[in-house]
């Protein structure tokens, strides 16, 4: 469940990216509409938000709480270096990493 | 008026930061390392490892104590865990105060002579202590703490877009803007780490920094204010009168049946022999966050238990969980690669400011740089890189030095200090980004060719220990390629723009070994 | 660049100031934090052992508050005054302790 949170934390900070006038036009090119900003913010808090689930499901309320911490320091970092040095990665982990943790999810469960 | 506080508190920031900065550099990586402390000490001693901790390994320890200190007036079984599969032995002989320690070889069952070496502990002593007299590294260590706590707390005020330059960063920016970029992130990404280890790395030493209140509340009396805030039973007093030693082997048993989980950890005996004699069973810490004393003690004589302590008031409490984040005991390997990784994101962070601080300064081809610069690079260099040549070479001293050598465990430490002074020296005669490039180099062979020393020298290689899933030793062998790689890659960077002047050196390689 | 506010600042900050600043932070942040820890024990209705505990765990926040206090204080004066004040007002919470 840990590859799960990290995918929801990574995605989340991708949408919170998306809604930042410069990362946007790095990422998908021209600025983000007032709708389009409220959506990023919304679903990027949200899915920071989610990502606490799995770690404590699988670690409970205390060492997830610090999982969880840990987790979202590491997927901001892989976002940063994703989209510095491999911008059309970053865009595809995000539908990938989500989707890879469930699988495992699913896998072991 | 906003703006200036604010530049008051850049200025804070620089010099909380500079001034205690590579000594903070040193205490992060050290620290960090001795995460894997446990992992250390069994990789520096293949062949004691054991993996056994139940009644048999307690009553093994036991005979041997008997054996080499029969008339000691306290002993002491540390017992193996996964992370740290070494059964330790202390005994105090009788007129010492000083607890000895040996470490106990499962082959023959006898304390290990031969491959003495400090270990991990090394790392974990150095961390707060310096390798200086204690009083003095841990003060030192304390008021380096406490500047970096006001020099993160200032920082967080400096940095005015902290929301709006959360992703940026600008590797190819000219100048000091990269490394402020790293500095940055490397800052705001692991903040809750930098201020949580910070803050109870202070807590741990917190009675030595601040003992007035309990000097006030105890009326100076140490002991009592320790006895009262984790409960531990007093220090019993010898009877003067011979009784045999009852059977260890029971108590184990019933300490198991009553922490299944966690086990025992410490087995302490107090004046064995004597009528008095006291057994604690201490538990094992392994499996919760907050680290708690607690202790089963038992009658020496008849096995009678005594009492069960332990403290669960609130601010006690408290206290035990900040431990628990700052040792980072608990065996979750998950958890603790993620500790490990925020460890090196905080060295990385120390050693991107130090940079930063002469990029920012340096001045252009034509002008002179003065000593105060030159000073700050080479302590730079020295530190960056020659810290870590000196922690690989501490590893090959633990492989290459003759088993029996005399004070071997002091040879391992004097070729690390060697080592360190000697990457301040080169620093010293070699400015600018080659001297960057040789050391990154040295870096890199010595991690990238460990393994293969460990291969020559004992039966615990990557052939033999990734077949048999021995993931302790293979980590650790894997963990030295991976940093070796890392400094080949910051090697050939560094080397590729040696030309270049300083000022524009890029971001890569404290971000490639940071994260 | 530098805004007039701050080059006003700096100008106070010539070596007896600054150096008296930090003497203040070091030894100023070490004392006041030394005399909460006291002032927690004595005054808080807990267990004692639970007092100090929390005494100890304040001392450094309060320490770290000093520092900054006074590195952003408008002159050295003023960052020891606003030293004294709470210094004084933690040593009579300890001299009225309940005995």
């Amino acid at each position: 469940m840990a590859p799960l949170a990290f995918g929801l934390a990574y995605a989340g900070f991708l949408a919170l990216a998306l809604a930042m006038d410069r990362h946007h036009r790095d990422l998908l090119g021209g600025v983000p509409s007032r709708m389009g900003r409220l959506l990023f913010r919304g679903g990027g808090w949200m899915l920071l938000g989610l990502s606490i689930a799995p770690c404590c499901a699988l670690w409970g309320p205390s060492f997830g709480a610090i999982a969880w911490c840990g987790l979202l320091t590491l997927a901001a970092f892989t976002l940063v270096s994703l989209t510095t040095y491999a911008p059309r990665a970053a865009l595809l982990a995000a539908a990938l990493l989500p989707a890879l943790g469930l699988a495992t999810w699913f896998r072991l469960s | 008026m906003k703006h200036g506080f604010r530049q008051c508190m850049a200025w804070l920031h620089t010099w909380a930061g500079l001034i205690p900065g590579w000594i903070l550099f040193a205490v992060f990586l050290t620290g960090t390392a001795a995460y894997y402390r446990g992992e250390i000490s069994a990789w520096t001693r293949p062949d004691l490892r054991m993996e056994d901790n139940g009644p048999e390994a307690a009553m093994l320890g036991l005979r041997e104590l008997q054996r080499i200190a029969p008339d000691a007036t306290g002993w002491l079984i540390g017992l193996p865990t996964s992370s740290d599969p070494l059964l330790r032995l202390y005994w105090r002989p009788p007129g010492e105060r000083r607890f000895r320690d040996g470490i106990l070889d499962p082959a023959t069952g006898r304390v290990a002579e031969a491959g003495r070496t400090m270990g991990g502990e090394f790392f974990y002593r150095f961390h707060f202590e310096l390798h200086m007299p204690p009083i003095w590294g841990r003060w030192l260590v304390g008021l380096c703490a406490m500047s970096m706590l006001v020099a993160i707390i200032s920082g967080i005020i400096t940095h005015r877009r902290i929301f709006a330059d959360f992703f940026t960063f600008r590797p190819g920016k000219a100048g000091h803007r990269s490394w402020l970029d790293a500095h940055n992130l490397l800052a705001v990404l692991a903040l809750p780490y930098h201020l949580m280890i910070t803050y109870t790395g202070l807590l741990t030493l917190m009675l030595m920094y601040m003992p007035w209140g309990m000097q006030l509340a105890y009326k100076g009396d140490q002991q009592a204010f320790i006895a009262e805030a984790l409960s531990i039973a007093p220090p019993p007093r010898p009877a003067r009168q011979a009784a045999p030693l009852t059977d260890l082997a029971p108590l184990v048993a019933e300490a198991l049946r009553r922490w299944p989980e966690t086990g025992v950890r410490r087995i302490g005996i107090s004046f064995p022999g004597d009528a008095n004699a006291t057994i604690v069973l201490g538990r094992g810490d392994r499996h919760e966050l907050a680290i708690r004393r607690r202790e089963l003690v038992f009658s020496g004589t008849t096995g009678e238990l005594r009492l069960a302590t332990g403290n669960d008031a609130p601010a006690v409490q408290t206290v035990g969980v900040a431990y628990g984040l700052h040792f980072a005991r608990f065996e979750l390997p998950f958890l603790h690669v993620l500790f490990f990784l925020s460890g090196l994101a905080g060295t990385a962070m120390v050693g991107t400011g130090l940079v930063m601080w002469v990029a920012k300064r340096a001045p252009k081809a034509t002008e002179r740089r003065h000593f105060g610069l030159r000073l700050v690079e080479t302590l730079n260099l020295g530190t960056i890189f020659g810290l870590p040549i000196a922690m690989l070479g501490f590893f090959w001293a633990n492989r290459l030095l003759p088993g029996m050598l005399d004070h071997r465990p002091d040879w391992e430490i004097r070729i690390f200090f060697a080592l360190w002074l000697g990457a301040y020296l080169h620093a010293a005669l070699r400015p600018g980004r080659r001297g960057w490039a040789e050391q990154a180099g040295i870096a890199a062979l010595l991690g990238l060719l460990l393994p293969a020393v460990n291969a020559a020298t004992t039966r615990h290689h990557l052939g033999v220990a990734l077949p048999a899933g021995d993931w302790l030793m293979a980590g650790m062998d894997l963990g030295f390629l991976g940093f070796g790689l890392a400094f080949a890659l910051a090697a050939r960077r560094l080397w590729q723009g040696a030309d270049r002047p300083v000022a524009t050196r890029q971001g890569g390689h404290l971000r490639e070994r940071g994260i | 660049m530098v805004s007039a506010a701050f080059r006003a600042r700096m100008r106070g900050w010539r070596w007896p100031g600054l150096l008296s600043r930090i003497v203040a932070a070091v030894l100023g942040g070490y004392a006041i934090g030394a005399l909460v820890s006291v002032a927690c024990a004595v005054l808080l209705p807990l267990p004692r052992s639970e007092a100090v505990v929390i005494g100890m765990m304040l001392s450094f926040l309060a320490y770290a508050g000093v520092v900054l206090w006074v590195f952003a204080a408008r002159t050295a004066w003023r960052a020891w005054a606003g030293l004294l004040a709470p210094g004084l007002l933690l040593a009579a919470s300890w001299a009225g302790r309940p005995v």
